[in-house]
């Protein structure tokens, strides 16, 4: 009697823990999807504005114009190689200051990073002997990072002085530019 | 937008007991009102009648020894279960949890909550003995946080180190408007001959000991020069170490409220920050350049730094009594270039005005909760797994 209900106790825990880490799989993965969508809408809205930047400041912004066209049409497949070719024309081509477009280049990192950071989580979590093992994460294949150059500067941006610029928070690689941390007093 | 964006923030600490989380929340959650939003705040405290309208309680704080000091956290059914009710009742938009590494509130919200979790960091923790302890638990709740914002850059290293993901800096703010309005303390203020200090009277790391020593030769240039002191620690002790030739130059006025801080800054045609070392920012300089005085500081990197090299406020070297006596004594006597220092450090402080800062955490508030196409909203985490790890904590 002890044994079967020890068994049945055993396997309600087990299945109970299984589950679990299924949807914590399932959350992870629409979490990445989100991170995705949200990711591809920032990408356009940069390529757009760069397009319409680009229209705006002339022949000599042919490049950028290009640029973003190419980043615009390009599939998944070639999109990476097409996003870093529209930041580097971004970089090379003074296109006038312009706030919004700006704006656009820090969100893109932004998104990135917060796609990147869920891709991480979700593989480290499907990677797990026991998750791969018993294939909890179904067969679909693992997420990709999203590699691309998106460093943040362009020729033209106003100076915002010492402290947090314009735009929605510093990126990663801009921290050290800025003075040091606020503690508690 | 139809609806007004409903923002939910939780404080780990107890509201009523004064800390830089609670102020950080405060002044958040304060700029998100007055830009029109709707926000609701949960936190633990003491006596539910210090919480402003827009605050709920989430029950006492327990105060536990933990690591050679006293921690006050707050886990348990019952907390798990106000938070519960609070996450449904408020239909919020998106979820601000403060310092989710500390047992207690945002913890709990992390573990019960679904959706767009947006989380900041405030403390630089390198080897948190909970979090090493507790990483494998907590990770569920972690990976639900779909943004991670640091306050400064130690605490986003340790968010890499602990966490192994990054994130984004956002520093802590000053509510300029707050320190630009307010006016002198009663029988002080700009005359010509005041300095101002705040900050612990007994800690030697704060440098009052080198501004009392600048005193004498200050007073030999300015012979009606005067300081006013506030801040806490033993004034009596202070008081005995003086010279009694100089005890009626000092008004110590010992620990001040919170309303009176920004008026301290008002009270001195200088204020004074002889720093000697290991601040790793000086939020205390952007608060006087907030209530517009201008500001004499030790030349120690952090302060340097927010001064600009020394065009937002003069530099004395940092220990060196007598080099801050003159640098005091030169700046008394040219109010011109009193008025540019106050000019330069309106400049310095504006963008960590919170309304700025605030308008940067909108934005990743804005792609958190845009992502797809369908608008997410927080939601109850109703699986098993959470419901028993919310009722074993």
């Amino acid at each position: 009697m002890y044994v079967v209900v020890l068994v049945v106790a055993l396997v309600v825990i087990i299945a109970t823990y299984l589950t679990w880490l299924g949807m914590r799989i399932d959350r992870l993965g629409a979490r990445v999807r989100d991170a995705r969508a949200s990711l591809d809408v920032q990408l356009e809205r940069r390529a757009d504005g760069a397009r319409e930047a680009a229209e705006r400041a002339g022949p000599q912004a042919a490049p950028v114009r290009e640029a973003a066209l190419s980043a615009l049409a390009a599939c998944s497949d070639e999109c990476e190689v097409a996003e870093s070719g529209l930041t580097r024309a971004l970089r090379a081509t003074p296109l006038g200051p312009d706030d919004e477009l700006s704006t656009e280049v820090a969100r893109v990192s932004l998104a990135r990073q917060f796609h990147n950071d869920a891709v991480r989580d979700l593989r480290t979590l499907r990677g797990r002997w026991l998750v791969r093992s018993l294939r909890l994460g179904g067969r679909s294949p693992l997420p990709a990072y999203f590699e691309i150059d998106d460093d943040a500067t362009l020729p033209t941006a106003p100076y915002s002085g010492p402290g947090p610029g314009a735009g929605p928070g510093p990126g990663p690689g801009t921290a050290e530019a800025r003075p040091g941390q606020p503690t508690h007093t | 937008m139809a609806r007004r964006m409903k923002i939910g923030i939780t404080c780990p600490y107890t509201w009523d007991v004064p800390g830089g989380v609670q102020s950080h929340v405060r002044d958040l959650a304060e700029t998100y009102i007055d830009l029109g939003y709707d926000v609701s705040v949960i936190t633990p405290v003491d006596d539910e009648a210090n919480l402003p309208p827009y605050a709920v309680s989430a029950g006492k704080a327990v105060a536990l020894p933990y690591n050679g000091s006293v921690s006050r956290v707050l886990l348990g059914v019952k907390s798990g279960a106000r938070v519960r009710r609070w996450l449904r009742e408020s239909d919020l938009d998106v979820l601000h949890v403060h310092e989710p590494t500390a047992p207690s509130v945002s913890l709990l919200a992390c573990l019960n909550a679904d959706g767009p979790i947006v989380a900041t960091f405030h403390t630089m923790n390198p080897r948190s003995r909970f979090l090493s302890a507790a990483r494998g638990v907590l990770q569920p709740s972690f990976e639900k946080i779909r943004a991670r914002i640091a306050v400064s850059e130690a605490a986003r290293r340790t968010v890499v180190e602990h966490l192994g993901v990054d994130a984004i800096l956002i520093p802590n703010g000053v509510l300029v408007r707050t320190f630009a309005n307010a006016g002198p303390l009663p029988g002080y203020g700009p005359d010509g001959r005041t300095i101002a200090f705040l900050g612990r009277i007994d800690e030697p790391r704060k440098g009052l000991a080198v501004l009392l020593a600048a005193l004498p030769e200050l007073i030999e240039r300015v012979p009606d020069a005067r300081l006013v002191v506030a801040g806490p620690g033993d004034v009596e002790h202070v008081r005995d170490g003086l010279d009694p030739a100089l005890l009626d130059r000092v008004d110590l006025l010992g620990l001040v409220s919170a309303e009176d801080k920004p008026r301290v800054y008002c009270s001195g045609d200088i204020y004074c920050a002889p720093n000697t070392g290991q601040e790793s920012f000086g939020i205390v300089l952007l608060e006087a350049m907030a209530a517009g005085t201008p500001v004499v500081s030790s030349d120690i990197a952090a302060f340097r730094r927010v001064l600009d090299g020394g065009r937002a406020g003069k530099l004395f070297r940092n220990g060196d009594a007598s080099s801050l006596a003159t640098v005091l004594a030169d700046l008394l006597a040219d109010s011109g270039e009193r008025q540019r220092l106050v000019e330069a450090g309106r400049e310095v402080v504006a963008p960590y005005d919170w309304p700025v800062l605030a308008g940067q955490i909108l934005q990743v508030y804005e792609m958190v909760t845009e992502e797809g196409t369908a608008r997410r909203r927080v939601g109850v985490d109703d699986s098993a797994g959470s419901r028993v790890a919310a009722e074993a904590v």
